[in-house]
């Protein structure tokens, strides 16, 4: 054990033909928000994708470097291994349409065979929809479609959607960056106290200077594929080493 | 026009209110209204045709079994079509049930499984296949596939004849299970089409959804299947609609005989096929032709029913997924 949920080391992207990342390496100690940010298309979602091999499914994609979650490579497991330890919540609010409120949840225990009992698949969709501040406003219609919710609220059952599954690591892209203010600030509190009550490490991609030093403990800073700067977030954000973070603080990156 | 009696009467139609949307409204009417009339028309026909043979013998022309051609004897003649309508609508299930796993397997094979180099010439294939004129597909029924399903069908019956799908040792290959598999094979491709096209409508965002919480790829199918359900309703639904409607390809293999027999090893015959092989000389009596147009409605309304239980099943179904009160 290293004592890192999770480590990126070297990781380069090509995606059809293009470098998108380029070396980027960073470390996430466990039960800690690393806020990944950066200027819109400088690879932040493209390596959420790589760290739980979704670029596995682009045949254009290649990745190189290593990847360890708890200091086992990602390239040793089943690609839906990776995926399960390392879940995902995309920028856009995306439940199965098809599904109840409480289907969506379920659907992850169900398919890792998490529950022996409805009992026990019943205790972790409540841990799950609690766990991302939406219980009190779904527990009484489950058997709804998630139409009927609002988009944020559409976006916190994704998240609890994503953590029914007992991941180790929670992969966020961008979480908020459809959803609305006070939508964003419940998700933000749903991260923290996930971090500190659950012990779960997150990795936090975000274009907002102000949200990643809010939510997160360390920073790294991606710029055109390379880390330009990483550290914990109070130093960087208030001692930026790289002029480019500096600008990317002032808002004119 | 502006101010006159017609421009007055048109924009009392809700969303005109220009003087284009009347040219519009006026330019497109007459053809819609055209093809309702049509149908209306043809409607008619139907029943006006069919009027001899109810009033002879009312209700029992649907329901009675007999078939009895007699010439120049009118009073002896008796149709009931009961049997036909029994293997329209047998040949058309048997069909939809072994074109369900199929046309779902070869949309997700198509979307899923198949190399992107390859697809486009598979799905070409495919869509070939659609587009075959039927009477290809009924020779090759005739000179392939039933012969090649006899001893299949001898062996079930001979083996498993205490079910009763089997009971009757078969004569030929010409049976309601031929028939059957005839109509599977040429509606799958149309079911597919529909299935595929909803298939690859569904967002990236989640397929990796479903991905992202460690589900496999079959179980990933599995869920993405789910969404499209409504698709796979209205694909079989269309597959349905052309079994009931196919006429010479199934009156080529189903062995057009008068009976009504759980047995998918007998021989049956289907309205159309009845149709198809008795009209030409139905003239030759007085009721038989009447009693063919009967069928002819009888088509007309399971179709009618089909269509309109599988769109009651995808409003239902999009009340619940999108929430809208009924």
């Amino acid at each position: 054990m290293t004592g890192y949920a999770l480590e990126v080391r070297d990781l380069r992207v090509t995606l059809s033909g293009k470098r998108i990342l380029d070396g980027v390496s960073f470390r996430c100690p466990e039960a800690t928000v690393t806020a990944v940010m950066g200027p819109s298309g400088t690879g932040k979602s493209t390596m959420l994708r790589a760290i739980n091999r979704l670029l596995d499914l682009n045949p254009e994609a290649i990745v190189e470097g290593d990847i360890l979650i708890h200091g086992r490579s990602v390239w040793e497991m089943e690609p839906y291994e990776v995926r399960r330890r390392a879940t995902m919540v995309f920028q856009d609010p995306n439940p199965f349409p098809h599904m109840s409120i409480y289907d969506n949840v379920a659907v992850g225990p169900r398919l890792h065979g998490l529950a022996r009992s409805k009992r026990e698949l019943d205790e972790i969709v409540r841990w799950a929809l609690e766990r991302a501040m939406l219980w009190d406003e779904v527990k009484d219609r489950l058997g709804d479609p998630p139409s009927k919710l609002s988009g944020g609220q559409r976006q916190r059952l994704s998240l609890a959607r994503a953590l029914a599954v007992k991941p180790e690591i929670l992969l966020l892209d961008e979480p908020t960056a459809n959803v609305d203010p006070v939508n964003a600030v419940k998700i933000e509190e749903a991260i923290r106290s996930l971090v500190r009550e659950e012990g779960i490490t997150v990795v936090f991609v975000t274009h907002m200077p102000s949200q990643a030093v809010r939510v997160s403990d360390y920073l790294v800073f991606l710029y055109d594929g390379h880390v330009v700067e990483q550290g914990p977030s109070r130093e960087v954000a208030l001692n930026p080493s790289n002029p480019l973070t500096e600008k990317f603080f002032r808002g004119e990156l | 026009m502006n101010g006159g009696p017609l421009s007055r009467l048109l924009r009392r139609v809700r969303g005109v209110r220009s003087r284009d949307d009347e040219r519009f409204l006026l330019l497109h009417l007459p053809a819609s209204l055209t093809l309702l009339l049509v149908i209306l028309a043809m409607l008619g026909v139907f029943i006006a045709y069919s009027i001899p043979v109810i009033s002879r013998e009312g209700f029992h022309v649907f329901t009675d079994t007999t078939w009895r051609a007699v010439e120049g004897d009118p009073q002896a003649e008796w149709y009931g079509l009961l049997p036909a309508i029994y293997g329209s609508v047998y040949t058309s299930l048997i069909a939809v049930l072994i074109a369900a796993p199929l046309s779902v397997s070869l949309a997700v094979a198509l979307e899923e499984l198949t190399p992107r180099r390859l697809r486009g010439s598979l799905s070409l294939l495919t869509d070939l296949m659609a587009a075959t004129p039927t009477i290809i597909y009924g020779l090759w029924g005739l000179a392939f596939l039933a012969p090649h399903m006899y001893p299949i069908l001898s062996w079930l019956s001979s083996h498993a004849s205490w079910i009763p799908l089997f009971s009757k040792h078969p004569s030929s290959g010409y049976t309601i299970a031929t028939a059957g598999v005839l109509l599977a094979v040429m509606s799958t491709p149309f079911a597919a089409a529909v299935i595929r096209e909803a298939y690859s409508m569904i967002p990236l965002s989640i397929r990796e959804a479903a991905y992202s919480l460690g589900a496999t790829r079959l179980e990933v199918i599995r869920i993405l299947l789910g969404m499209v359900k409504p698709s796979i309703v209205a694909g079989l639904a269309l597959a349905f609609a052309r079994a009931v409607g196919e006429t010479v390809a199934v009156s080529l293999v189903i062995g057009n005989s008068m009976t009504i027999t759980p047995s998918v090893t007998d021989s049956g015959v289907t309205v159309s096929s009845l149709i198809a092989s008795q009209f030409g000389n139905a003239g030759f009596y007085h009721y038989m032709t009447s009693a063919l147009f009967a069928g002819g409605l009888v088509i007309f309304a399971i179709g009618l029913a089909v269509n309109v239980a599988a769109v009651w099943y995808m409003k239902k179904w999009e009340e619940k997924v999108m929430g809208v009160a009924p």
